[in-house]
Formats: C-alpha cells, structure tokens, sequence
C-alpha cells in the first residue's frame, strides 16, 4: 500500500504542470536571467581588454601623454586610448564606440554617457592619475631617472583599484543569489507538502475522502504521500542544483556531495512546512496553496533572494529571524560549505532545520489525527 | 428473508443549529437496490457519510454486514465501493493509472488487479480512452471514470450519491443500466437521487426522505398503497362552472377536484370507472374538453400526499 500510494502520487506530483513550471522551470530560468545578469562581471578580463577611451588634447599635457603611452606599452593595459579632436571624439560616444572621453585642458575631465563599471574604472583611473600627478611632475623635474619607475607605480595603483573593485568577496556575493536560487527550489516544496496532506483528508478534497474510505490506516497513507512529497521535491532541487553547478558551472566549493546532501535537508524542511499548512484549518486547498507559495516567498525574501543584501540587515536588526527563517538556514548550509568552510556550524543549521521539520511533521499528524469529521 | 447488510438505528446528525438527520431508520437487506429518495437538502449525502463513518453522529447506531462500522473497520470498509456526489479522480494520472490507484488501494495482488482493472474499463465502456487524461474526458465519460474507480475492487456493498447529475441521457441510461448489471452480479446497491423516475426503474425498495426524516419506506407498489390516492385525471377545458365542478366533487372515489389555467384535476381515490363517470358529467352539462389523462400514482404523489409538497423541484436539470 505505502509504495503503491507512494507510486501514483509521485506520478501525479511531477506531471502537475504547475509544480513543473514553479518547482522545475523557474529556478533554472532565474537562475540564467542571473548569470546573463552578472555574466560581465564574471568576465573580468574582457572588460579590461575592452574599455576604450578617446582622448582630446586641447592642450598639451606631457606627463599625462607618458602616462597613457606607458598604459598602452604594457601588456594588460585595460584601456584602449583613441586619440581624437572633439567633434570625432563625442561621435565615437554617441555611437557607443568609447565609453568615456577624456578631454585634456588646463584640467583633465571626463565625460560620460551613462553610468556603469566601465565608467567608473575610467573615473577611479582619472581620480589617481590627479592624486599622483604632482609627485609624478615634482620627480620629473628632479630626479628624471626615477620618472619610468614612478608612471609604473602609479599604474600599479590603478590596477590594484580596478581588480578590487571586481573581485574580492564580490564574487562570492554574486554567488549567493543562486544558492538562495537552490533554497527557494527547495521551499517551494511547501506547495507539494500542501497536496500531500490535503490529499488525504476527508474534509478537504474529494480524493481524500476516497482514501479516508478505503480499509488503509492513515498514517500509513499519509506518510507515504509525504514520501511521495519529498522525493518530487528531490527531484527538483537536484535539477536545480546540477544546473546551477555543472551547467552555469557556478563555484561552490569542492564538496559536491554535501551542496546535494543540503539541498535535500532544504526540500525536506519545505515538504514538512507545507504538510502542516495543509493540515492545519479547514480553508480550501486553493486558499492553502497560495497560504503555503506566499510563505515560501517572503522566507526567501528575508533571506536576500530578492534583495542582496536583506539577510546581513536582518542580522543587524533582528538576529533571530536567521536563526529560524528556513530560506535563511538552508541558504546558510551552502555559505557554511562554500565560503565559511566551517562544518561545526554547518551541523548547528542543518539540526535546527531538521528540528523545525520534525516539530511541523508532527503537528501536522497531530492535527489529522481524527478519524470522522464534523463537517465535509 | 434475506440477511440485512445495513441497518441505521435512530441515527442523529446536526450542523450546529440545523438538524440534518433527525432520527433516520433504514435496513437495507443483501441483493437490494435500495433507493434514497429526496428533494435537495433532506440529507440523503449526509446519510451516506454517517453509513461511511466519513462524518462523526450525535447519536444512533449504524450497522454495516452484522458489525458496528467504525473508521477502522477494515474489513468492512473492503466490502464498499463509493460513488460521490463529486468526481474524486487525479487529474494528472490517465483513466487507466486512476481506476489502478483506486483499485491497489483495495486490492494488493497485482495480477488480480490488474484483471479487476481491466474488467472495470469494460465494464464502463471507457476501452478507447485509457491512456485519456479526466481533463480529456467529456462530463458523462468522466461519471463513468468516478464510478469505474469506485467498483473495480468489485464491493459486495456500493453505494452511489447521485452519480447522473449533469449527466446527458444517454450516459445516464448507460448508468443505471450498469447500476443494475451490478446488481445481478450479486452487489447490494444504495443508490441516492431526487429524481424519482430513475428511482423508480431501477430500486427494489425505496425510502424518502425529507428534512432528515425518513417519511416512508417499502417497495414502489407498498409506497403507492400507503397513500389515498389511486388514480389522478387531468382534462384540458378552456371554460368551467362551479356547478359542474360541484358535481365533480360529489362523486363517490373523487376526494379532490381543482380547476385552474385550463386543466382540471381530479384525485380519486379507489374506484374503477373514475374517468367514465367524470366524462358523463361533462356531457351532460355540455362542456367541451380537450385531451384527457388518467395516471396511476408516481412516487411524486407519494411525497406529494406525506409532506403536502412537491418534490418535483429540479426535474429536468
Ligand atoms: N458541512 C455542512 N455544514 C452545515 N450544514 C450542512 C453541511 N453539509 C450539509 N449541510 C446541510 O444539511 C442538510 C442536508 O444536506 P445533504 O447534503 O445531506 O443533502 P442531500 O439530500 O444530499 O442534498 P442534494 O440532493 O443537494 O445532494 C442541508 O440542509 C445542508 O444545507
Ligand atoms: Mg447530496
């Protein structure tokens, strides 16, 4: 009876075309919108190769010209400089062909079309060149032997501002958003753990009163649903995760086998939480259903899949909403993998997330354990 | 007599205020079609709920194959197969893997299942549409679906909550012609329905019920026996006087005549030669009339005569 129910209703749970699309398609294509998204950032040594900048002298600045003819000399000069008057030079930005002009009068200014990282590692680079400049034209007049070693210093400078800018725990921050991508692929369970036990409740739903009717005892049923639940919702973690890891091939620390291993403990506590909305109350499994998606929305937005940077503030404001948020736990499993490396604290989240699981489990069958209802 | 399979004793349900079964007695012996006849809202379904121990009672006694039902009795629960007033199937499983799953979860053996399966589809004529999706299926073939889904484990008891509603007539005739297939094959039968025509081609014996009351109980030939009524005449006349409807009324069997909207009715109550007499007096004061009808007794009069009102509410739908 338990594999025969557990059969069918595993059947029933991953042709729904709904849970196919929420559960299955949606996190892979948020998860491609966010590589698309951060795609550029990713490829740090393309921007670098690409930046163009034209250059208008209005005015002769000879310490400049060294400095940007020493830029160009080296061999992973980031910028490309084009030399041109005005006119040529704002055509070459209306066209999108620079993405920044620099025009060298009595002062050196920079003009820009729109925002971006390009523009502003044009800028930092103006920034320092203004800074150094003075300590580059007082060693010139005195010491010219030095002046090769002091435009090399100032290009180092410059260098180190840009790959700070890029890499540097910004990385690892991109990362994030698709290991909250996993944990929401994980608690959307809630809305299969729903089905589980309202599928099996006489007063909710036609098939539940079918099984209630059949010589079956129902804790058997409805573990075997719940069963069926969590090995759908499996399921979708696994395709999630294998596509964030081999397919976006997104670096998650070495430790393949524990990013699944948590994944699953995140579908479990998602399964739990819904088998107890469903249990609990007598709305509709319409009414349920949305009850159980919304929750798993706002858990995930607590935890920053929405907005980035929502968990190190709730953490600021109100701490114990990450010790319990089950987006936020899960999503700690992967962080404690891939950038904490710390396996005590680990264990210390995935306990609590099993302890949360346990507590919704039972109370769900608490609260179906009766046997007739008062009203169908 | 044959051995009783149901038996509901004084049998009490309230929904907060309202009194939905108030005192029910029923027996349903073996081999029956037992017909539960009653308008919308007498409590038929809340009945079978009670009989299911779906639904908790305030009071009474309910006994199913000879043992007190519980929602653990087992092994009577292997005897039943239910029919609901709603389509209970999943939608994303095809007719076959439904009428399975129902099946499996009666019947373990899965040799023998899947020959009960088998015999199921044939059974409701759905051979052409196993691999069919419930959402692919037209209303009348998705009843057909429900019932095969209910019966494949083949139940010695099966009870069907009005499994013709919204049904077009043809499926529904396919319906009860099935229903007393089942029947012959050896199924006791509880059927539920208000409407009184299908009760009465098919139902050995027939209890109505009403407000939760059972009104009356017996076989269609003792429910008409009950009443006074024997025979009902309808005659289509443009103009009466009250005269002549006087003299109607004096008539030995007439108990009843009413004239309005061009028809006369006429109740009587015994009597062979009611129409032949009516007729002369019409005659005789040179009334002209259109057609005539004389009726034995329906069920309706039953109810009609017990409650003084008519079921005949939603004939039709
Ligand atoms: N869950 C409930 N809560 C409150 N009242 C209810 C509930 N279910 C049924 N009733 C009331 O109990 C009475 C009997 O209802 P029931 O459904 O048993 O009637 P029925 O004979 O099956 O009618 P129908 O022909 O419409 O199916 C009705 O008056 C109904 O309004
Ligand atoms: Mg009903």
């Amino acid at each position: 009876m338990f594999l025969h129910n557990l059969k069918y209703e595993f059947l029933n749970n991953i042709r729904q075309k709904d849970v196919i699309f929420w559960v299955m398609c949606f996190p892979i294509i948020l998860g491609t919108f966010f590589y698309i998204g951060f795609g550029k950032l990713y490829e740090k040594e393309e921007i670098f190769s690409e930046i163009h900048i034209a250059v208008t002298f209005v005015k002769e600045d000879d310490i400049f010209s060294s400095v940007i003819g020493k830029m160009e000399a080296a061999d992973e000069s980031p910028f490309e400089f084009r030399y041109a008057d005005t006119d040529e030079a704002e055509e070459m930005l209306e066209k999108g062909d620079v993405s920044g002009i620099i025009t060298v009068d009595d002062e050196i200014s920079l003009t820009v079309m729109s925002s971006g990282m390009e523009q502003s590692v044009i800028k930092s680079f103006l920034d320092q060149y203004k800074s150094q400049k003075q300590i580059i034209s007082d060693i010139s007049a005195n010491d010219p032997s030095k002046y090769t070693e002091a435009i090399n210093a100032l290009y180092a400078e410059i260098d180190a501002i840009e790959n700070n800018s890029l890499t540097d725990g910004n990385m690892n921050y991109y990362d994030t958003y698709f290991m909250n991508l996993i944990t929401m692929a994980a608690l959307f369970g809630m809305v299969t753990g729903v089905f589980s036990a309202t599928n099996n409740q006489g007063n909710l739903s036609a098939i539940g009163a079918r099984k209630c009717l059949s010589p079956n005892n129902r804790f058997i049923t409805m573990t075997s649903s719940l069963t069926a639940a969590f090995i759908t919702q499996l399921c979708s973690v696994i395709i999630a995760t294998t596509f964030v890891l081999f397919v976006l091939k997104i670096d998650m620390g070495g430790n393949i086998p524990m990013i699944y291993l948590s994944g699953a403990i995140g579908a479990f506590a998602g399964i739990s939480i819904g088998f107890f909305i469903g249990s609990a109350g007598r709305m509709s499994v319409a009414v349920k259903d949305a009850i159980a998606t919304s929750i798993s929305m706002f858990c995930c937005f607590l935890s920053g899949l929405m907005v980035g940077n929502m968990k190190p503030l709730i953490e600021e404001k109100c701490p114990v909403i990450n010790r319990i948020n089950p987006a936020a736990l899960i999503s700690d499993l992967f962080y404690c993998l891939t950038i904490y490396d710390n396996y005590a604290r680990y264990l210390e989240k995935a306990v609590t997330l099993l302890i949360i699981s346990a507590i919704f489990i039972t109370g769900g069958f608490l609260l179906t354990r009766r046997k007739t209802y008062e009203n169908l | 007599m044959s051995d009783t399979i149901v038996k509901i004793e004084n049998l009490v349900k309230r929904y907060k205020e309202l009194t939905a079964l108030d005192h029910l007695n029923i027996e349903i012996r073996e081999g029956e079609v037992f017909g539960l006849l009653g308008p919308n809202g007498s409590g038929k379904t809340t009945a079978i709920n009670c009989l299911l121990s779906l639904l908790n009672y305030d009071k009474g006694n309910i006994e199913v194959f000879g043992k007190k039902m519980t929602p653990t009795s087992y092994d009577i629960k292997q005897q039943i197969g239910v029919i609901m007033q709603n389509v209970a199937v999943l939608d994303e499983l095809t007719v076959w893997e439904n009428i399975n799953f129902f099946c499996g979860l009666y019947i373990k053996e899965k040799k023998k299942r899947k020959q009960y399966v088998q015999e199921a589809v044939e059974f409701t004529g759905l051979e052409d549409f196993v691999k069919f999706y419930p959402k692919k299926l037209s209303g009348g073939l998705l009843r057909r679906l429900n019932i095969a889904c209910g019966i494949a484990h083949k139940p010695k008891l099966i009870i069907l909550d009005e499994p013709t509603v919204a049904v077009d007539p043809q499926s529904r005739n396919r319906i009860l012609e099935g229903i007393q297939e089942l029947n012959h094959n050896g199924a006791t039968i509880i059927y539920t329905s208000h409407y009184m025509e299908e009760v009465e081609q098919i139902c050995t014996r027939i209890a109505i019920i009403d407000k939760g009351k059972n009104i009356a109980i017996g076989t269609k030939d003792e429910l008409k026996k009950m009443i006074h009524n024997t025979e009902t005449i309808t005659i289509e006349i443009v103009e009466l006087d009250s005269g002549t409807l006087r003299k109607i009324k004096s008539l030995e069997h007439v108990y009843n005549a009413v004239f309005n909207e061009d028809h006369l009715t006429i109740k009587c109550s015994g009597g062979v030669h009611n129409l032949i007499d009516v007729l002369a007096i019409l005659k005789e004061d040179g009334v002209s009339f259109g057609r005539v009808y004389s009726e034995l007794p329906t069920l309706n009069d039953v109810f009609l005569e017990i409650t003084g009102k008519e079921m005949r509410d939603t004939e039709g739908q």
